[in-house]
């Protein structure tokens, strides 16, 4: 809006001050001093020590118990971006195209298991896969099996969970991006002899990257960082790197540690993040 | 995809996003320790457990406090940076809306780790709920600011003027001409930071202090031990007050949440 009204001077300035400071100096700060915490020295009894040390990062290279972990971590994180994906397009792709009835109600039901809190999302897993869960003990009252199917404590249980956790966040962007793509293109393509296929395929597709990009970011952005998920799905078996890095911060106070661990997972997201991007820009240019 | 067909797997898709949250609600209602297909009977027993649990009793409690002064907090400040956003950041406009998103695109689990370190290193501790408080508000900013730039984007500054020309200040064109026009961006902003604070986790279980538990929490804590219907009767009562919520906040006030 270019005619601002009356009001110049400080006055403007005095709203967004308060919002200013709060990311500034509890957002912005609060990052730059996790990076000083990387470095600093472990301490004995306190979180941290005086001095600086790269010790931290050598720990982490130093043993492949993490560096296996943060790999399994990034496999879960695919494979919940690979399913959501796979699973939400079509229903992203309705939400866009269908009748509006069904829309409505659709749009509704995407977007209900959002208000609900995510412990509560994940407790209600925890009912369904565990070994005294409603598909082990239904299984087992019928005769089916003998002993409990293993479902939850291990990567399955978390993909499965973190998978009905995150779907939304998949379907949404995909959604507005198909949303945003001309039917009469689709048409178009089909007058022109075209199949349905086809179509899909070369019009459809390529035009709703931009939210399948988006989608595929935040998905495995929120995979990797999930904390209570696989941590009550995966139980003290399988651990991410989230879990071990809240658990070396909450219960053996290795702050410094745990910065280096949280920094190393960030950074190797990012690259996956950016390298992702790249790739499906170039793929889909040619 | 033929019609019928995709039409049914949306509904699969559906089934498999309400299904373990109507789990948790079947649950809460079975007289069994354990869930089975089909349920063994109806029961309140677990809402009588429940209710007599004083240490879950205080954490909604300590929640719906948290929730309410997140809630004033946040939607002070995200309504004024909206404010700012939409009619006087000029060329600043994209770069002010990234800032006040960037809560809601930063990994929780990290901000939370950040501002504990930060609330030690000032020597603030988690003795008081100041640290919760402040990530509390961070997170749910960018919805108030969400919320509120949406209803203003239609606003037009000339209101303003018109009001300023006959003599109206500064306070005055705010309180008369336009709170009463996006007060419905206002008000769902503010009960979405409401039923988000209520549902925060990772926040506060970083910075929460000795017995200063969240609702979240303690679920979480007594799921990591327990595995009775207790929990589900618990997670039921929350649902239903974010339900009311949303409902009161749709049906009566006729408001439209904006979450994106």
């Amino acid at each position: 809006m270019n005619a601002a009204p009356a009001g110049k001077g400080l006055g403007p300035l005095l709203l967004i001050a308060p919002a200013a400071v709060l990311i500034g100096l509890f957002l912005v700060l609060p990052y730059l001093n996790i990076v000083v915490m990387s470095f600093r020295m472990p301490g004995q009894g306190t979180p941290y020590a005086p001095g600086f040390t790269f010790g931290n990062y050598g720990k982490f290279f130093a043993d492949s118990f993490y560096i296996l972990q943060v790999v399994n971590t990034l496999w879960i994180g695919f494979l919940t971006t690979f399913l959501c994906l796979v699973l939400g397009y079509p229903v992203a792709w309705q939400l866009a195209r269908g009748n509006s009835a069904f829309r409505a109600v659709g749009y509704g039901l995407v977007l209900s298991p959002l208000l609900v809190g995510i412990v509560i999302r994940s407790y209600g897993w925890t009912i369904l896969l565990g070994n005294n869960g409603i598909i082990n003990r239904t299984l087992s009252n019928w005769g089916i099996i003998d002993a409990p199917l293993p479902l939850m404590y291990n990567a399955l249980g978390i993909v499965i969970a973190l998978v009905h956790v995150f779907l939304p966040f998949m379907i949404l962007p995909i959604m507005s991006a198909i949303q945003g793509i001309d039917p009469s293109l689709e048409s178009a393509a089909r007058s022109l002899g075209a199949s349905k296929v086809t179509s899909f395929r070369r019009i459809t597709l390529p035009l709703s990257l931009p939210g399948i990009q988006a989608g595929c970011i935040l998905v495995f952005v929120l995979s990797l960082s999930a904390y209570v998920t696989p941590s009550l799905i995966g139980g003290l078996r399988v651990k991410t790197m989230a879990v071990t890095v809240v658990d070396a911060l909450i219960d053996t106070f290795q702050w410094p540690f745990g910065s280096a661990l949280a920094l190393m997972l960030s950074i190797t997201g990012a690259v996956v993040v950016v390298a992702f991007g790249r790739l499906t820009v170039m793929k889909w240019k040619v | 995809m033929s019609k019928p067909f995709l039409t049914l797997y949306c509904l699969i898709i559906y089934a498999f996003l309400l299904a373990p949250i109507a789990v948790v609600v079947i649950a809460s209602f079975n007289s069994g320790a354990f869930l089975t297909f089909p349920p063994q009977g109806f029961s309140f027993r677990w809402y009588v457990v429940f209710f007599n649990n004083e240490v879950f009793m205080r954490a909604i409690r300590t929640s719906l406090w948290i929730a309410a002064v997140t809630m004033v907090i946040s939607g002070i400040i995200g309504t004024m940076a909206a404010m700012f956003h939409v009619q006087y950041a000029g060329r600043l406009k994209e770069a002010v809306r990234v800032a006040m998103l960037a809560p809601l695109l930063l990994p929780e689990v990290l901000t939370a780790i950040a501002l504990l370190f930060f609330v030690y290193s000032v020597g603030i501790g988690t003795q008081t709920m100041f640290g919760m408080i402040v990530g509390h508000v961070l997170i749910t900013l960018p919805f108030v600011f969400i919320n509120v730039s949406a209803s203003m984007e239609s606003y037009d500054p000339s209101w303003s003027m018109a009001a300023q020309s006959l003599g109206a200040g500064r306070f005055t064109r705010f309180r008369r001409i336009m709170l009463p026009l996006i007060k419905p961006g206002v008000i769902g902003g503010c009960l979405f930071a409401f039923i988000i604070s209520f549902d925060i986790f990772t926040i506060s279980f970083m910075l929460k202090g000795v017995g200063m538990s969240t609702l979240p929490i303690q679920l979480f804590d007594y799921l990591r031990t327990n595995f009775t219907p207790e929990a589900a009767a618990v997670s039921t009562c929350s649902i239903v007050l974010t339900m009311a919520v949303v409902i009161i906040s749709e049906k009566v006030l006729g408001l439209r949440i904006h979450r994106f």
